[in-house]
């Protein structure tokens, strides 16, 4: 009787955590025709779960033909599990000051299993020079 | 004798956890982490999402800058609600404006309107006045319109329901009546019930 309930238990936990699993395979060109201008960057990390799980590869930025400032993050997940955060980006003018606009737009998002994926935003305004991305886990 | 024990022990655990949960009526950040998530309707932060995520590709497209007199004047067309809801398009629109204005790339008109109604009748009232007396025309026609409609689709797989809005923009050059740029934006919820938060 036991032994039938232990069974059924661990059946049901390999069931529940397999679920969670999910990993990515991709597959890129390996001679890359676009150069990516890197951004030498500072963090700030007081969720130390969040970032050993989903760590931040890289930063690079670009500007726009219309003269707006774009941000692209790249984020890996370290884990083998999806990883659930949300994210929102802040921008500063050339002085320093946070261009307030709308209600800062959180996004939520997901990060498969051994996944690399990119975030990115575009500044509100062809003034913003600076800025900042916060990472919350979700 | 067992049941008569614990089950005023359970209801008791029962009633402090739930008490435990309850909150008092407080504010948090609009569109923040810690709002309400529901799957049936469109939140305040999937309106937020769709109107960022929409500004931005639209600015980046740089399709607002190819006037021959920026800042390009906008008009707000038809937006169709094709969802199974109620909803004032204005939560959509009206950032997607704030955001242009902002960026100095656009600028909306409020006295030209969908079949002649402006959304500033005054002002309407004002330019036509103006322009009666003036030989010189003051109004200046939209160099692009703004169109759309907003879709739900809804599925449901046992208890699991689960919800995906389009969003869709059209941006029209009314000289060619071209799209010179479209835009869509996709949010699915998923869920067996709302919850607070992400």
């Amino acid at each position: 009787m036991k032994t039938g309930l232990f069974l059924t238990f661990s059946g049901a936990l390999l069931l529940a955590v397999s679920g969670c699993k999910t990993s990515v395979n991709s597959v890129e060109n390996a001679q890359k025709t676009g150069q990516r201008q890197m951004v030498s960057d500072q963090r700030a990390v007081t969720d130390k779960k969040l970032y050993n799980r989903v760590s931040i590869v890289g930063v690079n930025s670009t500007m726009t033909p219309g003269g707006f400032l774009k941000v692209q993050i790249e984020l890996l997940n370290n884990t083998r599990s999806p990883q659930p955060f949300s994210y929102h980006f802040e921008w500063f003018d050339s002085n320093g000051m946070q261009i307030t606009t709308l209600a800062p737009v959180e996004v939520p998002d997901q990060i498969q299993g051994g996944e690399d994926k990119f975030v990115s935003s575009l500044a509100p305004t062809a003034e913003c020079r600076d800025f900042r991305v916060k990472f919350i886990a979700n | 004798m067992k049941n008569k024990i614990l089950f005023p022990v359970l209801a008791a655990t029962v009633s402090l956890v739930g008490a435990g949960c309850a909150t008092n009526a407080h504010y948090v950040q609009t569109g923040g982490n810690q709002s309400v998530v529901t799957i049936g309707q469109i939140n305040i932060q999937d309106y937020m999402q769709a109107a960022d995520a929409m500004t931005g590709e639209l600015l980046a497209s740089g399709a607002l800058g190819r006037v021959a007199n920026p800042p390009a004047v906008l008009a707000i067309s038809r937006i169709v609600n094709n969802t199974g809801q109620q909803i004032d398009i204005d939560l959509l629109t009206k950032k997607i404006r704030v955001a242009l204005l902002q960026s100095g790339k656009a600028v909306t008109t409020t006295t030209m309107g969908l079949g002649g109604t402006a959304e500033d009748p005054m002002a309407q009232g004002l330019q036509q006045e103006n322009d009666f007396k003036s030989d010189v025309k003051s109004t200046r026609t939209p160099d692009f319109t703004l169109s759309g409609k907003i879709i739900q689709l809804a599925v449901k797989a046992g208890n699991t329901s689960q919800s995906t809005y389009s969003f869709q923009l059209s941006l029209t050059d009314p000289k060619s009546g071209l799209a010179v740029w479209e835009g869509e934006k996709e949010i699915t919820k998923q869920g067996t019930r709302s919850s607070v938060g992400f």
